[in-house]
């Protein structure tokens, strides 16, 4: 009987807890990236504080995707944005996470810059000289990919690895001929005797796409899905309006990194917004049945990593398929 | 206990000195396997973990994978350098800034340690710098000298100068003053003072200063190979971390570890090899 009764506490107990536990978290953390996309909307806006109101939202601005990678490992964020090169890393090492949405597709917001002074007319004419990219990051990857199509050896360049704030006060100094990186920084390069060279946006018609995917914590997923799901939503209400009000979101975005009105415009221009139905197109995310494109462009990415030695080896494609979760898109359009 | 397994091995070597050797052997033996036996709990309570599955791969590979990931970079190397050029660049930096400090610390160490004037000119100089963490310098060396090689070997320089000056300060000025008037009554010039009673008498200090100063840049190199490095044993560990290769990871962190013992060590040598009448040998 007393065995009974407290086998029922004990049971009563877990149960309350669970409950407690699976009903609302006290504080999310959310990881952003240093860059031009419409989670500086979502955030300036309070979007996700509207979503789940009396929970406490901590924002933390993380430079870059190996920055990310390591926040994500020591798990301190619960959202985070991956660019692809970084997901392909975080997927292939293990990280518990889920990629959940499409942060933004990377064009001229991202650019390789080169020195006018230096007289650089194609990528040969890199050779000898001192060129810097964040590794690890998707524009390191792209300089590596644009550097093998052209048949430069990356040995005789001398690539050095910088954070984007880093690259911009190295260029300014003049130590650098060319840097492949992102706004707002990137700007501080071009007006400083730079010129754009390549766009990102140049390699993704080549065939290497580089987006930005935003990743939520497995343990998270799996305790507060519908926190999960709320996040998502107010994600995709700070792409439509980034998509719907063009002159408002270029206020927001030049109040948020402190800029001139016309850079931040430049910038948002620089940058696709793909809204959350269209992500479950296969263009992008695809759906929970039929997985899309990004799929594909992981694992090209893993296997360009596994290449350059960056990676061990590259896991078999069900790994990255799983890694895809349209679901909680699927459930915040509503299909 | 343990001198019953040194008498054991006595008789095999009939010696001269008699009962000095029996004594000495057990000692060296006994501290020699405790530090042994160190390594090996470490070792045994690493490889438990991993191969019980109750660490992540991710945080803590198998001592195999390092073991695998330490033969890879000394043949195949690390992302266009080999371990060893990987250690040599490092140990570059190392020793040039090492060197700079030596000579501008013993010096200007010597100048303060004998002038009363030149110590109340410097002294606040140095007691303000001091104390500042070489990180904080530098954002500010970069901006000044660049992300080349001059950034890296000041920061290094600067983590070093302080030990190095302080202690030759110290040692200078705490020389018995019998030596120096004994030095005077003889007629020593003052080029004569430095050379033959300052710099002799202060010199196991200088040098125990030396040790330290070099085990402080030592610290200081992994930060200064994270902006814009190439090649370089921090730099490794660094670049490794952000692909999440920790058995690279662990495996730089190892060597490092060792490269830092070894150089200790050569410290001591030298140290023996130019003074050895002094104590900090032992």
């Amino acid at each position: 009987m007393l065995k009974w009764i407290a086998s029922l506490a004990a049971v009563t107990i877990a149960l309350t807890t669970l409950a407690y536990g699976a009903d609302k978290p006290d504080k999310i953390t959310i990881g952003y990236l240093n860059l031009v996309n419409a989670q500086l909307v979502t955030k300036h806006l309070g979007l996700i504080a509207k979503e789940m109101p009396g929970v406490d939202i901590k924002y933390v601005k993380i430079g870059g995707g190996g920055d990310m990678l390591r926040a994500i490992a020591g798990n301190d964020v619960d959202f985070g944005g991956l660019g692809n090169p970084p997901a392909a890393i975080g997927v292939t090492r293990g990280l518990p996470i889920k990629g959940i949405m499409v942060i933004n597709m990377l064009d001229t917001v991202e650019a390789m810059v080169v020195r006018t002074s230096a007289n650089i007319k194609s990528l040969r004419d890199l050779k000898g000289k001192t060129v810097a990219a964040p590794f690890g990051s998707t524009t390191h990857y792209l300089l590596l990919q644009a550097l093998k199509d052209d048949g430069v050896d990356p040995a005789s360049i001398k690539i050095l690895d910088l954070a984007p704030s880093d690259i911009a006060a190295a260029w300014l100094r003049g130590d650098l001929d060319a840097a492949w990186f992102w706004e707002p920084n990137l700007d501080k390069a071009v007006k400083n005797d730079g010129h754009i060279f390549m766009t990102s946006g140049m390699m993704g018609k080549r065939g290497y796409p580089t987006w930005d995917i935003g990743v939520v914590m497995n343990a998270f997923a799996a305790k507060y899905p519908d926190y999960v799901e709320k996040f998502v939503k107010a994600e995709c209400d700070g792409i439509d309006f980034w998509l719907n009000n063009p002159a408002k979101t270029a206020e927001i975005i030049a109040e948020e990194l402190t800029l001139p009105l016309a850079d931040a415009t430049r910038m948002m221009n620089g940058t696709a917004m793909v809204p959350c139905d269209r992500q479950l197109t296969a263009q992008y995310l695809g759906t929970s049945s039929a997985k899309g494109q990004f799929v594909d462009t992981l694992v090209a990415t893993a296997d360009f990593l596994v290449g350059q030695d960056r990676l061990p080896k590259l896991l078999p494609r069900d790994n990255f398929d799983a890694f895809v979760t349209p679901s909680y898109i699927e459930k915040a359009v509503g299909k | 206990m343990s001198g019953d397994g040194g008498q054991i091995a006595v008789p095999m070597t009939p010696s001269v000195s008699g009962n000095l050797r029996p004594l000495r052997m057990p000692k060296i033996s006994r501290s020699f396997l405790l530090s042994s036996l160190s390594i090996a709990i470490l070792l045994g309570a690493w490889m438990l973990v991993t191969e019980m599955g109750w660490a992540n791969e991710l945080f803590l590979p198998k001592p195999q994978a390092v073991w695998a990931a330490f033969v890879k970079t000394l043949t195949k190397g690390y992302q266009g350098s080999t371990l060893l050029e990987h250690v040599g660049a490092s140990l570059y930096r190392v020793l040039v800034s090492f060197a700079l400090a030596c000579l501008v610390g013993i010096p200007l160490g010597v100048l303060m340690g004998v002038s009363r004037d030149a110590r109340a000119l410097l002294n606040p100089l140095i007691e303000f710098y001091r104390p500042l963490p070489p990180l904080g310098l530098y954002t500010l060396l970069v901006m000044w000298l660049g992300i080349g090689e001059a950034s890296k070997l000041s920061l290094l320089f600067l983590a070093g100068l302080p030990g190095i000056v302080i202690s030759t300060i110290q040692a200078v000025s705490s020389i018995d003053p019998v030596y120096v008037r004994a030095a005077r009554t003889l007629g020593a010039t003052r080029r004569a003072l430095i050379f033959e009673i300052y710099l002799p008498a202060a010199g196991p200090q200088i040098l125990s200063g030396m040790r330290l100063s070099l085990g402080f840049i030592y610290t200081v190199l992994v930060a200064a190979e994270i902006v814009a490095a190439s090649a370089g044993i921090g730099w490794m560990i660094w670049d490794a971390a952000k692909f999440l290769l920790s058995d690279i990871v662990i495996m730089g962190l190892i060597v490092l570890g060792l490269t830092g013992v070894a150089l200790d060590f050569t410290m001591r040598l030298i140290g023996r090899l130019l003074m050895p009448w002094t104590q900090l040998s032992r």
